[in-house]
């Protein structure tokens, strides 16, 4: 896809242009301590905004689907409303708390009903009808309605607060991260493969393991490296890492090596979206992706700080997302987003994209379960970061500065 | 089956059927999984010997509209996607010295015949 001869190789210098985050070794306590994930929860994750979804998962009025968010224990309905918006609630029945919606997904002709006694509720989350009223003692319908939860909507993507009252607003959570890659062709990939695994590990390791490039030549060997060392970059450098406040984004040099057999069956007769160049791009790029213009880039790793990645490239994307369970437990949770198939030849490019992305996805995870055992254990007290690895001293660096001023904030209270 | 499970031209591969086609990407990580490596590189070798054949036909038909036999075809094409990496990158049916990818659970797929636009 980059045909210029003697493209640059990368060089070093990533970490030096953010001098606030240091070049010392790490300490590596915030990765498995107990008392370090409580505060992490309320000064982190309670403050959070968290994506569950798609708008086009609902296209249509009375259209829903219910979502878990395993952090919080919270169970979530969101639904397309009469007048077309789209609205979340605490999926929990006001009469006795099982769950309204019990279906993943689904279309309700109006009225979800709750397959405990049958209280049911409109799309609008008002309750319509308590199941032989009358042998209640003045129940006031207009006061338990369905409890909405913040929602927020940024390109096409629902997202939602576990708290009642957001510490800050979805806008401000994204930040400039948000604003530099909107634009970009999100609810163009409309068609999703999702999976997930529960992963004994902190958050933060799910987080590093797609974020460091450093890897790619010894735990890639066969899968991603043959493009991304391909002339010259035999250390399998990145192009930039940009940080935007508690954000930040890898762009990663590549230059096309040979396809494997399948590969080229995919890319150059089922139009796999992986391969989609930018000289055939049906929009602008948004500032904040490939943000040093580099023709020598195919892939970003946007990070929206602590729980969201995507791994994104021209024609398609994918979003890595992590549920932290506890100081040593996650749910990982992997979307590939692709723009819909036409031809049946076309279905095949986006099973490639699967399959490729899920496999290398599970040789970066070999490592996450060893490393936790030896942070558990007290094997490994420091982390160092080479300077490819800058997102990864940057997270370090966000969290214990957001615990320093949550430290700082209750000794004031 | 009958004697033309696949489109006309593809009778080469009516071994591969039932035994190959299957109904989505989680019953075709499993067939990759318990299968011998002998086996799966018989049918990748075979299969992509036609591929370009098998696409050119897959090409010509959209989604939703596909007859049986060629939701057949597509899906040894799928079967072939998913088996490509035990054969081009890891010589063995799993991801080498991977995270065990049976504790990956689907949760969402992309329907193999439907029509997505």
């Amino acid at each position: 896809m980059n045909e210029m001869a003697k493209p640059p190789v990368p060089g070093i210098g990533i970490t030096a242009k953010y001098p606030e985050i240091g070049t010392g070794p790490c300490d590596t306590a915030i990765y498995h301590e107990p008392e370090i994930y409580e505060k992490e929860m309320a000064a982190i994750f309670r403050r959070s905004w968290y994506m569950i979804g798609r708008v086009e998962q609902i296209p249509k009025s009375g259209d829903f689907f219910t979502y878990y968010l395993p952090t919080f224990r919270l169970e979530v309905l969101v639904c397309r409303d009469r007048h077309g918006e789209v609205n979340a609630f605490h999926n929990v029945c006001t009469h006795r708390g099982n769950v309204v919606e019990h279906r993943r997904e689904g279309h309700s002709s109006g009225l979800f009903v709750c397959r405990f006694h049958g209280w049911s509720f409109d799309l609008e989350g008002n309750l319509a009808k308590i199941r032989d009223e009358e042998g209640f003692f003045g129940v006031d319908k207009a006061c338990n309605g369905l409890k909405p939860i913040p929602m927020g909507i940024w390109e096409g993507f629902i997202w939602v607060c576990p708290e009642d009252e957001p510490y800050q607003s979805l806008e401000d959570f994204l930040g400039d991260q948000g604003r530099d890659t909107a634009g970009y062709p999100w609810g163009a990939c409309s068609q999703f493969y999702q999976t997930e695994a529960e992963v004994n590990c902190n958050w933060k390791l799910v987080n590093d393991s797609p974020a460091e490039v450093y890897h790619i030549p010894v735990l890639h060997p066969k899968s991603a490296a043959p493009t991304m060392m391909a002339s010259g970059n035999v250390m399998g450098r990145l192009l930039d890492t940009r940080v935007r406040g508690n954000h930040r984004t890898n762009s990663h040099y590549s230059v096309l090596g040979e396809p494997k057999p399948v590969q080229k069956l995919a890319y150059f007769h089922a139009a796999a979206a992986q391969n989609v160049v930018q000289e055939q791009l049906d929009y602008e790029m948004p500032v904040g992706i490939n943000p040093t213009r580099s023709p020598f880039w195919t892939v970003d790793l946007i990070m929206f700080f602590p729980t969201i990645a995507f791994t994104l490239s021209a024609g398609m994307y994918t979003a890595h997302q992590v549920w932290p369970l506890g100081p040593n437990k996650s749910i990982y949770q992997q979307r590939v987003f692709v723009r819909p198939a036409r031809t049946a030849a076309e279905r095949f490019g986006q099973e490639n994209t699967m399959v490729e992305f899920r496999d290398i996805v599970m040789e970066d995870f070999s490592t996450l379960e060893r490393i936790q055992r030896a942070l558990d254990s007290g094997q490994i007290k420091q982390f160092h970061y080479h300077d490819h690895e800058m997102a990864l001293r940057h997270q370090h660096h966000v969290v214990t500065r957001i615990l320093a001023d949550y430290d700082r904030e209750q000794a004031a209270a | 089956m009958t004697d033309h499970s696949l489109p006309e031209g593809f009778a080469d591969l009516e071994r591969f059927v039932p035994e190959w086609v299957q109904p989505d990407a989680e019953h075709r990580l499993a067939k990759r999984l318990s299968t011998d490596m002998d086996a799966i590189k018989a049918f990748y070798g075979a299969m992509l010997a036609r591929g370009e054949a098998a696409l050119a036909w897959l090409r010509g038909h959209e989604l939703g509209t596909l007859p049986p036999e060629g939701e057949n075809l597509l899906r040894l094409m799928l079967m072939l996607a998913e088996v490509a990496p035990a054969v081009e990158w890891y010589n063995d049916q799993r991801v080498y010295d991977g995270f065990p990818v049976e504790r990956l659970r689907y949760i969402h797929q992309i329907s193999d015949t439907a029509a997505q636009v």
